[in-house]
């Protein structure tokens, strides 16, 4: 058998490690754009920062390729793949031919489509490159705007700010992390970064990069006031690398469209991570979840899918993905927030309950429907937000604990009699001594 | 593989098991020294309450941990020869997505240090330090076969014991 894997990241090695596991000895080709060994984009921040060192960004051992006989070609971009003939070309013509292939080729930042956008001193922050082409210019700047006030933006911000910069965030909607937070957590969240030195504009948005010889010097903002800058990081969200399926076959809404084996509608062509388009366990729907669990998550189960034998031949067994759920977890100058499903239910039909101890600084919400846990932010004390999370993805009817939730010592032992019987393994009942 | 268990209706609620923990997990392993450590010694098994009784909760290394998946530094893994889910502490970067998924909230956030908490069986130690300070040998180190044997058959869930 011959797999062939486009992708480096999250999705792409935990595809590899599945497809070893069941299939010792066939063979695995990964091919990534980047031409740097396995690293986590989610520590980009941390580096920027100067919180971790360059190669701490590996998640990976040097000898992960060798130990599970990977081929791997860094620095080498697929332009095509050519399903009918079961190839990919890289660019400069190149070809790849495989059995089984797994796309993985993630996500880039979306472009504001702006004028001065190309100028010297506007990045995104989802490359290494990227940050090292940050770091490189930082002699040069005092003041940096950050465009977009969602995780990127705000990561971004941070790990300037660390640095020694002023940072100005500017934010189009009337509040930081805007998907993640309701009003009432993004203010405590707000506070929080202003009181150690971030600049939060909002209700604002640039129109323009302002440069001088080339080199960015300010932007103009949609208020008509101008900001001066010497470096712009633009953080506005991402959207899936889907060029090199475009003109084939192969199913694509936002992202590409997959099953709940993370098969394509094409035979043998696999999709995972922020590429893949995959259903939601809260709204039902499809989208793409772009995280870092969700495409580990994703590329395992595509690749224990990939190494299955047709019947006769020895079998892995068949793996089935529950579905993606929206979460993050964030923290900021000591303050966490973790934040999971539909935190700010726009329509009918929902319940909120909320316990605010400004004090404390502990917030905590719940938003429920049919009394199930729909989406959750715990703010402060983040401790049961796991045992919120598996509420929610087993769609639990919690309407007897509703209050116990709230209170600061909310734990397992209090939803274990609620948990559906099928979910629970034999070791757990153990362990909460429900036998007999 | 063995387990830390703990029998419920033998179990106190002393917190012996977190001062056992939280010293066995100091530099010095001196009560008195331990106290005066920055950063504070943690314990990493916790006995949560139900409404009822005591509940002492751990790291159960489950066989497929979710947490291993959400890890976004790589320095969790599940150890295939022993069967835990080991931390490298020295990548760990505190961004919590561990605690965010694990189904127990078994991890404890230091935030002192910026390191998620999580029981690691004392390591090398034949019987964890907690198993050893119990004075009513409510906690165990068995496997599942050998502590089902120990625990009555009428026992009830946590949460619904009225007694
Ligand atoms: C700064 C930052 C912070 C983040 N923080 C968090 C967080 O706290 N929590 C969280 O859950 N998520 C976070 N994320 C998101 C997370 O990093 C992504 O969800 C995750 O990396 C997705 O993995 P992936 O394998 O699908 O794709 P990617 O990580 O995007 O990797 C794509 C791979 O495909 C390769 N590739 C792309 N196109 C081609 C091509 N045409 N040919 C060959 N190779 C190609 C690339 O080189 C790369 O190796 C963060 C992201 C960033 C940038």
């Amino acid at each position: 058998m011959n797999y062939l894997i486009i992708g480096n990241s999250a999705a792409g090695i935990s595809g590899a490690e599945a497809i070893r596991k069941v299939d010792k000895t066939g063979k695995i080709t990964m091919v990534s754009a980047e031409g740097y060994p396995p690293y986590s984009r989610c520590l980009l921040s941390y580096y920027l920062a100067g919180d971790i060192e360059e190669k701490k960004l590996l998640f990976r051992p040097e000898d992960f390729y060798e130990k599970n006989k990977i081929e791997v070609l860094l620095g080498k971009k697929v332009e095509k793949i050519e399903p009918e003939k079961k190839k990919v070309i890289l660019a400069g013509k190149e070809e790849i031919a495989y059995d089984k292939l797994l796309i993985a080729t993630g996500a880039s930042p979306k472009l504001l489509n702006i004028k001065g956008e190309d100028r010297k001193g506007v990045f995104g922050l989802r490359t290494v490159e990227d940050v090292q082409n940050i770091l490189q210019r930082l002699d040069k700047v005092k003041v940096a705007a950050v465009l977009g006030g969602g995780l990127i933006g705000l990561k971004a911000a941070y790990g300037l700010r660390k640095r020694g910069l002023r940072v100005k965030v500017i934010i189009k909607s009337n509040r930081v992390l805007s998907q993640m937070l309701d009003e009432r957590a993004a203010a405590i969240f707000r506070k929080r970064i202003e009181e150690n030195g971030i600049e939060v504009m909002t209700g604002l948005a640039a129109e323009e990069i302002l440069a001088d010889d080339g080199s960015v010097k300010g932007l103009k903002l949609d208020n008509g006031a101008s900001v001066d800058c010497q470096l712009v990081v633009i953080g506005k969200g991402v959207t899936p690398n889907i060029d090199l399926v475009k003109g084939t076959a192969i199913k694509v809404s936002r992202g590409i469209s997959v099953d709940e084996k993370q098969g394509t509608n094409i035979s043998d062509i696999y999709a995972a991570g922020d590429v893949a388009e995959t259903v939601d366990i809260v709204s039902g729907r499809t989208t793409i979840n772009a995280l870092w669990p969700c495409a580990v998550e994703q590329g395992r189960i595509a690749g224990y899918n990939m190494a299955l034998r047709k019947s006769g031949e020895k079998a892995g067994e068949e793996h089935k993905y529950a579905g993606s759920i929206g979460m993050n977890s964030i923290e900021f100058f000591d303050l966490p927030v973790i934040s999971i499903g539909i935190t700010r239910p726009g329509e009918k039909g929902y319940e909120e309950v909320i316990r605010d101890i400004p004090e404390k600084g502990f917030y905590r919400k719940i938003v429920l429907r049919d009394n199930r846990i729909v989406g959750a932010i715990l703010l402060g004390r983040i401790n049961p937000a796991g045992v919120l999370l598996s509420l929610i993805r087993d769609k639990v009817d919690v309407s007897e604990i509703k209050d116990e939730i709230m209170e600061e010592t909310f734990n397992y032992s209090r939803v274990v009699h609620l948990m559906k019987e099928e979910k629970i393994s034999e070791t757990d009942r153990l362990f909460n001594q429900m036998v007999g | 593989m063995k387990y830390l268990f703990c029998n419920l209706e033998k179990c106190l609620g002393c917190k012996s098991c977190e001062i056992a923990c939280a010293l066995e997990h100091s530099r010095s392993k001196d009560l008195f020294q331990a106290v005066e450590e920055k950063p504070s010694p943690r314990y990493r098994l916790k006995v949560e309450y139900g409404k009822e009784r005591a509940f002492p909760l751990a790291c159960r290394h489950c066989d497929e941990p979710a947490c291993v998946v959400a890890c976004m530094s790589g320095c969790l893994s599940k150890d295939s020869k022993t069967g835990a889910v080991v931390q490298d502490e020295e990548r760990c970067v505190g961004c919590w997505m561990c605690l965010m998924v694990c189904p127990y909230g078994a991890v404890n956030p230091d935030g002192e240090r910026k390191l998620p908490l999580r029981c690691d069986r004392c390591r090398e130690k034949e019987e964890p330090a907690c198993v050893v300070a119990c004075p009513t040998g409510a906690l165990v180190f068995m496997e599942p076969e050998e502590f089902k044997k120990t625990v009555t058959r009428n026992s009830q869930p946590v949460t619904k014991k009225t007694s």
